[in-house]
């Protein structure tokens, strides 16, 4: 179980790395730093809740935003009714795995692309209806603005973003993950070793889509005003597709990595190149998929072994 | 007892079994010959509930299995090792053998579980923490052999266990089958290795394009002159 050991240190260290990042606002003079890391720390949650399903599922879906996006609509209303925002979180989050698991046992009945591209238009579709329905944009009352704290958000991101590293690493480690895992090499193959696979990828998707519905309710809670179907966007799909796929795939630390990754070259190219930023990490996607399938963890181990044969 | 009667099965508008009728005794070991494309594959991913018969009816201990799911079909005690052995390549052999025994009744029985197929298998508790894929094609037969042993059937149905493997490893696993079926294990046998089958086999049925043309004792299929022939010929004898 040399892997799983692995996985724990991992863990150890990214909630250690996590718990040192509790002493920022302490020592951080200027809002931006506190900014940009709580955009870290909401993407590692939103990576981590996509690679659930995903990665160690091995089921591609493409409408992560829209249970991002219920999580987000609900906490936000329910807050700015007076709802503490926790429970208002946890409120979101209910609704986007009810959300999930109502349409959960329809949508594996599609495998493989049929899936992705099933639960794609399922975003679409509530993206759709959410900017019809609501299309002004949604700003805090003035007395929420005037009591605005950039730390409570900030903690806040903290523990979600632990959440979701212990949840994974639980997940990683029980015998639903390693049936997961089977379910992603080789589902019919599973289901004859005695695997009942749509009751596991229904577990994923739940535990996937609730953290989902967190993060969104947390993304609810930092912003000041935005239209309510910018929490449905696509975007939210694929930046933690992409996000997962730089760090790899299918493991712990790799979504983190990921996130880190690519938030800090995201701001980044974005300055310099404004727009394009778009194109190079599509081209960056492409070459992952082709040459580095694994990811930023894949590179890792590759490195290893060739230095550790340099060496002999 | 599993028992199989007039059962249709297609792919599409491709007919692949008609009218397929046969038994499996407690106990008992049967073999399934035929050649390739005759449907013996179809048949076995049918009884395990990976596809769905046309017609006709699939009875394990006496349960019509017409709608239960593969993965209950395991639990009430009936395991394939599927035809390429279908293993979890990038886990560990001990990883692979745990899948095993992941429904509830195996779960009770995973220690017993271990134990059996690593005293039948003793190459593969050295190579627990290996990855499946790093492991030879005989070893990898071992594990598929030992996965579905986890989950404690009464009849494991193999698919080809022969195939593409060193005539030695074929020696030791067809082996490990008596074994396991003196413990009270039936075993349901798919497989080109004609000799061998109706060497280790009671009975034997022979599929030819989708219909039962012939069955018998196997000691008296080894002897007769159409298995001989078509069965094996010089061709069929190389493995």
């Amino acid at each position: 179980m040399t892997a799983a050991r692995r996985e724990r240190a991992w863990a150890i260290g990214i909630l250690a790395g996590l718990g040192g990042l509790a002493f920022l606002p302490l020592v951080a003079r200027r809002d931006d730093v506190l900014n940009f890391v709580f955009l870290i720390l909401l993407s590692i949650t939103l990576a981590q809740s996509w690679n659930i399903v995903a990665g160690y599922a091995g089921q591609v879906n493409l409408g992560h935003a829209a249970f991002f996006g219920l999580g987000a609509l609900l906490a936000r209303s329910l807050w700015i009714g007076g709802t503490p925002i926790v429970l208002a979180m946890l409120a979101g989050a209910a609704l986007a795995t009810s959300f999930a698991l109502v349409i959960g046992a329809p949508a594996f009945r599609l495998r493989g692309a049929y899936f992705a591209i099933g639960t794609l238009a399922l975003g679409e579709i509530l993206r759709t209806t959410v900017g019809n329905v609501l299309p002004e944009i949604s700003t805090l009352p003035t007395a929420t603005i005037a009591g605005y704290r950039l730390a409570h958000r900030y903690y806040l991101a903290l523990a979600l973003a632990a959440v979701s590293v212990v949840t994974v690493a639980a997940l990683a480690g029980s015998r639903a993950g390693l049936g997961m895992q089977a379910i992603r090499e080789d589902e019919p193959a599973a289901e004859a070793s005695g695997v009942g696979a749509l009751r596991l990828k229904l577990t994923a998707l739940a535990l996937s889509t609730g953290l989902a519905g967190l993060a969104g309710g947390l993304f609810g809670y930092y912003h000041i005003s935005y239209y309510p179907s910018h929490a449905f966007s696509p975007t939210w799909t694929f930046d933690a597709l992409l996000m997962t796929f730089i760090g790899g795939v299918g493991t712990l630390h790799g979504p983190v990595l990921g996130a880190i990754l690519y938030i800090v070259l995201k701001e980044y190219l974005a300055v310099r190149w404004v727009d394009f930023h778009l194109l190079i990490f599509g081209a960056l996607f492409i070459a992952i998929v082709l040459l580095l399938p694994g990811g930023l963890v894949q590179a890792a181990t590759r490195g290893r072994r060739l230095f550790a044969r340099g060496e002999v | 007892m599993l028992e199989l009667r007039d059962v249709d099965a297609a792919y599409g508008d491709i007919r692949v079994l008609s009218g397929v009728t046969l038994a499996v005794g407690t106990g008992e070991i049967v073999a399934l010959l035929g050649p390739n494309g005759s449907g013996k594959t179809t048949l076995l991913t049918s009884i395990a509930g990976l596809l769905r018969p046309r017609g006709g009816t699939i009875r394990w201990e006496g349960e019509d299995l017409a709608t239960v799911p593969a993965h209950l079909v395991v639990e009430r005690g009936l395991a394939l090792v599927p035809e390429g052995r279908r293993l979890f390549g990038g886990m560990t052999v001990e990883d692979n053998l745990e899948l095993g025994a992941f429904a509830p009744r195996a779960r009770r029985h995973r220690a017993e579980g271990f134990a059996r197929v690593y005293a039948l298998f003793p190459d593969l508790r050295e190579r627990r923490r290996q990855l499946v894929r790093s492991l030879s094609g005989g070893q990898q037969q071992m594990v598929a052999v030992g996965r579905a042993l986890m989950t404690n059937p009464r009849l494991l149905m193999l698919d080809e266990p022969s195939l593409g493997i060193a005539p030695r490893l074929v020696v030791s696993i067809f082996a490990a089958l008596a074994e396991i079926n003196r413990a009270g294990v039936g075993v349901f046998l798919v497989e080109q290795n004609v000799q061998a089958a109706l060497t280790l086999a009671h009975r034997a049925y022979l599929l030819e394009s989708g219909r039962i043309a012939g069955q018998g004792r196997a000691a008296d299929l080894l002897h007769d002159p159409h298995v001989r022939r078509a069965y094996l010929g010089p061709l069929a004898v190389r493995t």
